[in-house]
């Protein structure tokens, strides 16, 4: 990470308006997600704060829900599948931009990042309209191509920016020796870019898992995915169930924070920051 | 690499998005299901001549800026104040302010539920401190809506402007004091100019996500204040109207391609001023 350089100033000038925004955004940030934890272990069966006494009801409630079960396995295959495809397809793309001296690359790298500026919903719609309704490709299908489209930008993006770090003389001092162009990947290339593909893997994972508006259209028999699930059930009922299955993404997450932290370093994959 | 190798590599890539990207965009333009030919301009032109659909349009684009500029206001401060910390602690408030990210707009959504609902923590608290007996209605409110759109895009908006404002020396700042500058002149003259590129980027990732938010509008703001997106949603899976989808779709895309363009265009202008 580049730090600015240190300043002049002793390090504890006060700065009041900035800290009170800053204090702010982080109240808005956060603080929400503090009472929905609150809210899971309430025995009442409202939405209700204070929460009325103790109890690990809605946490039962939440794990003998069909549609939540059926949802976490629909969102898990999906975000793996689609991680996979995506990199499968992402990776091979990125050598080719990169190493490939072809013309107009500039031209090739950025239609692989061009999904990125259309609305997932406006993706969505035109997935669901074109390939379900018009060609009739089944709704799993769909959802598996859509989560994929979303996620090759950061498959080509993520896993280009370890490359271009990486020097292609090693690779070019592998083919001297008399390595083949399979065995140059696997034993040179492949080693430099794995911090990169840790990285665009748990990215991929993490926002297709999440996504709302692809899964949202593209439904159907057995397609139905977490968020999505929750979406609806948020809407039509006003019960702490979604608030338990909250805590226990809450907690997921942490863990896939610090997982991050230990392979690339949490900051790096998820604000894009530092390289 | 020979030039026929990193063809083929490419030819994976390109098929998909082909066919699951481009094909399907353009044709959703050119010809949506059981419609007529260029039907979808028609609907455009009849949309644009309706004040309801303007009503929309103008709501849409009114709760994108809103939720931009509180984003800027509270964000730029986090960025700035975690770039030129020197705490052990600036880390780990950087992730905090990341961590959001990792939970789907559903969860984070639905923290305000608890905070605005009608048994909330804002109604209990004002009834409580006996302030009033009947609590303000805050959820279904176009503020409810703005009040998530702005957790949701935050992190976006300090990302992006800590990425610009961490490259810029601080020295700068200290010599531009040390030469006579106030504290607001310094803002206005040296950092600013040097962070608008980070801004910018922020501004139009944040505009770009609120504007076509989906989750956060629907649970906020119910039915009664429609954006954009729940229109699109509205035609595609409840009345199957799929011309109308589609110019939806189409204005969707537009104004946040328009907000960029001009936004993108201000920072240059700032810039060179």
């Amino acid at each position: 990470m580049s730090r600015a350089g240190r300043s002049l100033r002793p390090a504890r000038e006060r700065r009041p308006v900035l800290t009170v925004l800053a204090v702010a955004a982080y109240l808005i940030m956060l603080g929400p997600a503090l009472f929905v934890v609150a809210v899971a272990f309430t025995s009442g069966s409202t939405i209700t704060f204070p929460p009325e006494g103790f109890s690990l009801r809605w946490f039962g409630a939440a794990a003998s829900y069909r549609p939540f079960l059926d949802g976490l396995g629909t969102s898990a295959l999906v975000a793996t599948a689609a991680t996979v495809i995506a990199l499968a397809v992402g990776i091979p793309a990125t050598l080719a931009v990169h190493r490939g001296r072809l013309p107009g690359r500039a031209v090739v790298q950025n239609l692989f990042l061009s999904p990125i500026v259309l609305p997932e919903l406006v993706l969505g719609l035109a997935l669901y309209q074109q390939l379900m309704v018009g060609l009739g490709v089944t709704a799993s299908g769909v959802l598996l191509i859509g989560h994929t489209i979303l996620l090759l930008p950061y498959a080509v993006r993520v896993t280009g920016a370890s490359l271009a770090l990486a020097d292609p003389a090693l690779e070019e001092a592998a083919r001297g020796l008399g390595a083949g162009p399979v065995t140059t990947f696997f034993r040179v290339t492949l080693p430099v870019l794995r911090p990169g593909i840790a990285a665009a893997a748990v990215l991929g994972f993490v926002t297709s898992f999440n996504n709302v508006p692809l899964s949202l259209l593209l439904q159907g028999p057995g397609t139905e995915t977490l968020p999505v699930a929750m979406l609806q059930y948020v809407q039509t009922s006003y019960d702490p169930v979604v608030a338990a299955v909250s805590v226990v993404l809450l907690l997921a997450a942490v863990v896939v924070a610090v997982v991050a932290e230990r392979l690339v370093g949490f900051n790096k994959i998820f604000g894009g920051i530092g390289s | 690499m020979s030039r026929r190798n990193a063809v083929l590599l490419l030819v994976p890539g390109l098929a998909l998005l082909l066919f699951g990207f481009l094909v399907p965009a353009v044709m959703m333009l050119l010809h949506p299901p059981d419609t007529p030919a260029l039907d979808v301009g028609h609907r455009l032109a009849q949309m644009l001549a309706d004040p309801f659909m303007l009503g929309i349009i103008w709501r849409t684009l009114r709760i994108g800026l809103i939720v931009t500029a509180v984003c800027l206001l509270l964000g730029f401060p986090v960025a700035y104040l975690l770039s030129r910390s020197t705490s052990r602690w600036s880390g780990l408030l950087l992730a905090l302010a990341i961590f959001p990210l990792l939970l789907s707009n559903v969860v984070r959504t639905y923290g305000w539920l608890v905070v605005l609902g009608s048994k909330g923590v804002i109604a209990q608290a004002l009834t409580g401190l006996g302030i009033t007996d009947h609590p303000p209605q805050l959820l279904y409110t176009e503020t409810a809506v703005v009040a998530g759109l702005v957790q949701l895009f935050l992190p976006l908006a300090i990302v992006s402007c800590y990425s610009s404002l961490s490259g810029i020396e601080a020295r700068l700042e200290d010599a531009a004091r040390g030469l006579g500058a106030s504290r607001t002149a310094t803002f206005r003259l040296v950092l600013l100019p040097l962070a608008m590129p980070g801004a910018v980027v922020g501004a139009t990732l944040v505009f770009a996500g609120a504007a076509t938010a989906y989750t956060t509008p629907v649970l906020l703001g119910g039915t009664r204040q429609t954006m954009l997106s729940l229109q699109l949603f509205n035609y595609s899976s409840v009345t199957i109207d799929w011309a109308g989808a589609s110019a939806v779709a189409l204005l969707m895309t537009a104004l946040v391609f328009a907000v960029a363009g001009a936004s993108a265009w201000a920072g240059r202008r700032r810039v060179t001023a």
